[in-house]
């Protein structure tokens, strides 16, 4: 354990002086994410024009789920999107040899290898919204429920990593993965506009357990707004278990039938 | 002691054969036919701790294969294999602390940072002392005499000092095996010399075992005590590099370059061993017997070319010997 902070650190400290290398490369992220974030906002300001409450969902309740959503977004694309986003093309171009020789993990390398500051401030700005969500939705706010909230935010960014690797490690298994990489596409859209408590049927077996989507925000959201039960928290920690279990086997099974590609 | 010892190694891929056109296309995506082939086929190969191994082979032949088993890249379609007491494709963190691979082709260094950087990113990697890491990094930057480059970026190196530095990134943590998988493919003629000695230097000074794939005679001839011939997955040749380019490199090439148009007439004793291989008038390139290499060369010098190279017979055509002896043989 000791020894992966230490290389964790040593592949922040490499990526830090590797974008600032280059001036625009640092600067420019900063503005990049930042115009995404206005957009993602006034995407949801339009919605909310028109409609007062979607299922149970008041106003400030859902801007208290969006700026959950934002918050493990912005957390994904700081530490990990960019790394486990490049696992496929490493595994098609055979880049991925080198890793393998390393006395490191392969995952954990790639992972923390391509962390990427310029989304740092998407993390304050998702805090400010939660803080503006919680005061319009009038939640009563303790110090359980927030460290509650806390540790959930955590889960759900290990959950996210999770379906990110096992989404990409499927290019262990097949030629090309993009198609798999559309439906989380359009998943994660879907679920950063509705949470999950409002979806019915099939629908939410697909964002409850297939892609489990619809919980990101929801659970940690639901916690602040006094709405979380028993039931939820149980299934939280068996989903994250699951995941985790699925990810090892997915990531293990996929090195071990890894052929590499020809000189 | 054997570091290396694998037994009716085989590596066996399965290959999609897809018919030419649409049809061909559109009958794959209801019915597939496939092909395996064997890269590497029921290979034996023992190497001692402090060895120097050669492997030859053409394109294709099954030399990266065998290297990416040894280094635990890829696992084994049949055979045993342990490198240093471990099976390779278990991916064990103290079997991969002990081992390093160079590849020409792919690079282990981060190009928009200096070699230093990727250093220091290597150093926890492998759990070196401060003392440690000094001790190494300034012993190989000293012997590849790199001290100026090492606050340069990474991708402003030339080929050559770049595949320095991937040896010294290799050989910190200083490793018992080094695999080296083609290390100096398109490097110049004094660039490839320099790496030869280091080479040459790091196995004889730190005993390290080094396992090498190349194209170039050069590098077989001038670096390993022990070759090993590749030819379509299997091993055709083990033993010493003397005796198989004594045995099996028959030829020399002479190329010989002209200030005017020349004319040469090949004389009767060497007519039927001269083969000519290019010539516009200005240049001519011939193949020889290498026994009667001296002789000709006498009779050449009458010309009085602008210059003259004798070269060794390519690899290719060393290996397709051995292969055909083989086949003979057998």
């Amino acid at each position: 354990m000791k020894d992966n902070i230490r290389l964790v650190k040593a592949l922040v400290k490499l990526r830090f002086e590797r974008v600032m290398m280059f001036r625009l490369g640092f600067f420019g992220p900063f503005f990049v994410d930042g115009s995404l974030f206005v957009i993602q906002l006034l995407v949801f300001q339009a919605i909310y024009s028109k409609v007062d409450r979607i299922g149970n969902w008041g106003q400030g309740d859902m801007i208290l789920f969006i700026g959950t959503f934002s918050l493990i977004n912005a957390l994904n694309m700081s530490i990990y999107f960019f790394g486990v986003n490049s696992i496929p093309e490493k595994i098609r171009t055979g880049e991925i040899d080198l890793y393998l020789t390393k006395p490191v993990s392969p995952l954990l390398r790639l992972t923390f290898e391509q962390v990427n500051p310029g989304a740092l401030p998407l993390v304050i700005f998702s805090i400010a919204i939660i803080l503006y969500g919680i005061n319009a939705a009038g939640a009563d706010v303790t110090i359980s429920s927030v460290s509650g909230y806390a540790v959930s935010v955590g889960m759900m960014t290990v959950l996210f990593y999770e379906l990110e690797v096992i989404i990409r490690s499927l290019a262990f298994f097949t030629v090309s993965s993009d198609g798999v990489l559309q439906i989380e596409m359009s998943g994660l859209d879907l679920c950063m506009q509705i949470p999950g408590t409002v979806f019915y049927g099939a629908y939410k077996f697909v964002f409850y357990y297939v892609l489990p989507y619809g919980i990101i925000a929801t659970y940690p959201s639901l916690i602040l707004l006094g709405r979380f039960s028993w039931k939820m928290a149980a299934h939280e920690g068996i989903v994250l278990a699951c995941f985790t279990m699925v990810t090892v086997v997915m990531w293990k099974t996929g090195l071990r039938r890894y052929d590499s590609v020809s000189s | 002691m054997n570091v290396i010892e694998a037994e009716d190694l085989t590596k066996v891929y399965r290959r999609y054969i897809k018919p030419e056109g649409i049809k061909g296309s559109l009958k794959g995506l209801f019915r597939r036919e496939y092909e395996e082939k064997a890269a590497v086929s029921h290979v034996d190969l023992c190497v001692e701790e402090g060895e120097f191994v050669g492997m030859i082979g053409r394109n294709g032949a099954g030399k990266t294969t065998l290297v990416k088993m040894l280094t635990g890249i890829i696992a084994p379609t049949n055979g045993s294999i342990r490198v240093l007491g471990y099976y390779p494709n278990k991916l064990e963190k103290r079997f991969r602390q002990q081992y390093a691979l160079v590849m020409g082709q792919k690079s282990q260094l981060f190009f928009e940072l200096t070699a230093g950087d990727t250093l220091h990113l290597f150093k926890e990697m492998y759990h070196l002392s401060e003392k440690e890491y000094e001790k190494n990094r300034d012993y190989f930057i000293e012997l590849f005499g790199i001290k100026d480059l090492m606050d340069v970026q990474v991708r402003t190196l030339s080929l050559g000092e770049r595949m320095k530095m991937e040896l010294l990134a290799a050989l910190l943590h200083n490793p018992k095996i080094l695999f080296l998988d083609e290390p100096t493919i398109g490097l110049d003629a004094v660039a490839g010399m320099q790496i030869r000695k280091y080479l040459k230097e790091v196995n004889r000074e730190r005993k390290t075992t080094i396992l090498l794939t190349s194209h170039y005679m050069e590098d077989i001839k001038s670096l390993c005590g022990r070759s090993v011939v590749i030819n379509h997955g299997t091993k055709v040749y083990d033993g010493s590099t003397e005796q198989l380019f004594e045995r099996y490199q028959n030829n020399k090439k002479i190329t010989l370059v002209f200030d005017s148009l020349t004319e040469i007439e090949i004389p009767e004793a060497f007519a039927g061993k001269c083969r000519i291989l290019d010539d516009n008038g200005y240049k001519k390139v011939y193949e020889i017997p290498k026994e009667d290499s001296g002789g000709i060369l006498e009779y050449f010098m009458r010309y009085k070319p602008r210059d003259i190279s004798l070269d060794e017979e390519e690899i290719g055509k060393v290996v397709e010997r051995i292969y055909s002896d083989v086949r003979v043989r057998a």
